[in-house]
């Protein structure tokens, strides 16, 4: 498996957007659909593969999730976020649910998302990554390891709190601790 | 009486992320539902976790997803949904429409004087014959229906089946076409093969076995081996874990022009723990127990 930093090997961008994408996927457009797969395949696939640590599993995530998209691209309400976002998000959840082989949540779908990127440009979406990446790298080491055993491996607060022998509560404001500062280092 | 928990904005995060147990994520849910600014912060923390998952590295899934996935898409055509135009109710005009006119629910305008027509009278099988039609019609409209709506039902769950084993051919046959890249690369005599050795020291004759007892399955890669005389061959063997237990073999090679060969998943009892392989020199069709000296040997 080889690592890209998602600024090669790219589909050129498309000048379509996200919801005249989803409009068309409504209407049952299969190249729609193509589009939307190229355009956040890489992102979806590198969550589920972070969370799951198994490509096979990484590739059933992904089926799942775009075959969701294909079947009711109204799961998406454009007016929640973007798409791209949504996306990384359900591959998280999804991903976590078969970690947990627990069947997927409806709920967590069905979620509201504030975000204010063109995740749809691929050069905003590599920048934002680009950045994301620098500001977590600068949080401190409990902050990003909290953050990642909770987001990523998909531990409870409990269970981290048990590894690492701090408080429960000190878990938890890592957590939030490492989320503010992200979204500090966006809003300023 | 408790009072109810604070639900603070760490709780939401947690939330988010569906790190709450059942009853402790159905009170947040309830809170959110209620409060405004709940609501609002759990969609910022929504955003900042899409932001963390751009965080991770970044890799390309394999080629043949996109094709599954594709095939999929094209399995599961969408009914799409026709715009009918909308008929007019087709009025008549007030001036038009005799005195003393009844509208029927299905529209037909039937003059009133129809109905005040008196009906003949009738006899007792005159009166009933009618009624037995209409009952054996309507049982055999309810049978029918019934049968159609089995059907479909039956039809709706043969099409979820077929589309699963669809699914699962696609997937077998991405895993099968992978698996055969696998082999073909390592079997490959064209391969370019390159063992890493510390400073200039001539490479010496190594094998590497993988092997998962549970499966009885074994992979074993050589290099630099020596070429054979003809009528000779390798033969590789399994020295089973359990005390006594007789060398097993596990297949014979020889090596390509450059010193390479590989023995792929040969047929091996499964469940036999092992101890060490060993390498030794055979006569042509392999022999039934190893032949001194052992040539190569790991534990």
């Amino acid at each position: 498996m080889y690592r890209e930093t998602g600024l090669v090997n790219s589909p050129p961008p498309s000048a379509q957007d996200d919801a005249a994408l989803l409009a068309s996927v409504h209407r049952g457009d299969e190249s729609a659909m193509a589009s939307l797969f190229d355009r956040y395949s890489k992102i979806v696939y590198s969550v589920a593969l972070r969370v799951l640590r198994d490509p096979a599993s990484a590739e059933d995530v992904l089926q799942e999730v775009f075959m969701q998209i294909w079947r009711n691209p109204n799961s998406f309400v454009a007016t929640r976020g973007s798409l791209g976002g949504w996306l990384a998000v359900v591959a998280r959840n999804r991903s976590i649910d078969a970690l947990r082989r627990k069947r997927p949540s409806e709920q967590v779908d069905d979620m509201a998302l504030a975000s204010n990127y063109n995740l749809a440009d691929e050069a905003e979406r590599n920048s934002l990554m680009e950045k994301a990446r620098g500001v977590i790298r600068l949080l401190p080491m409990e902050q990003r390891k909290t953050l990642e055993m909770a987001f990523f491996d998909g531990l409870t607060h409990s269970e981290i709190a048990e590894m690492t022998g701090d408080p429960l509560g000190t878990v938890k404001t890592r957590i939030r601790s490492a989320l503010t500062s992200l979204r500090k280092a966006f809003t300023a | 009486m408790s009072e109810p928990r604070r639900i603070t904005s760490e709780d939401l995060a947690l939330f988010a992320m569906q790190l709450l147990s059942k009853e402790e994520a159905a009170e947040v849910a309830a809170y959110v539902a209620l409060s405004t600014d709940a609501r609002r912060e759990l969609a910022e923390i929504q955003g900042d976790l899409a932001i963390y998952a751009h965080t991770v590295d970044v890799h390309s899934p394999p080629a043949q997803v996109r094709e599954r996935l594709m095939k999929q898409v094209a399995r599961e055509k969408k009914a799409v949904p026709i715009e009918r135009p909308v008929v007019a109710e087709a009025r008549v005009p007030e001036a038009a429409v005799p005195p003393g006119t009844i509208f029927t629910e299905s529209g037909a305008i039937v003059p009133s004087y129809v109905t005040e027509e008196i009906a003949p009278k009738r006899g007792i099988g005159s009166r009933v014959l009618p009624w037995v039609g209409w009952a054996l019609a309507a049982g055999l409209a309810l049978t029918a229906g019934k049968l159609y709506y089995e059907r479909e039902a039956m039809r709706e769950a043969m099409r979820g089946a077929m589309t699963a084993q669809a699914s699962t051919i696609d997937r077998l046959t991405a895993d099968v076409a992978a698996a055969r890249q696998v082999t073909d690369t390592m079997t490959d005599s064209s391969a370019m093969r390159v063992t890493l050795t510390k400073g200039k020291t001539a490479p010496a004759p190594q094998g590497k076995a993988t092997y998962v007892a549970s499966k009885g399955a074994l992979i074993f890669l050589a290099s630099n081996l020596e070429q054979l005389k003809p009528g000779k061959t390798y033969e590789l063997w399994l020295i089973p874990a359990e005390a006594g237990g007789s060398p097993i073999a596990a297949g014979t090679f020889r090596p390509d022009e450059r010193g390479n060969a590989s023995v792929i998943m040969p047929p091996l009892p499964k469940g036999v723990e092992a101890k060490a392989f060993g390498v030794t020199v055979e006569d042509e069709g392999g022999a039934t127990a190893p032949t001194p000296p052992i040539i190569l040997a790991g534990e």
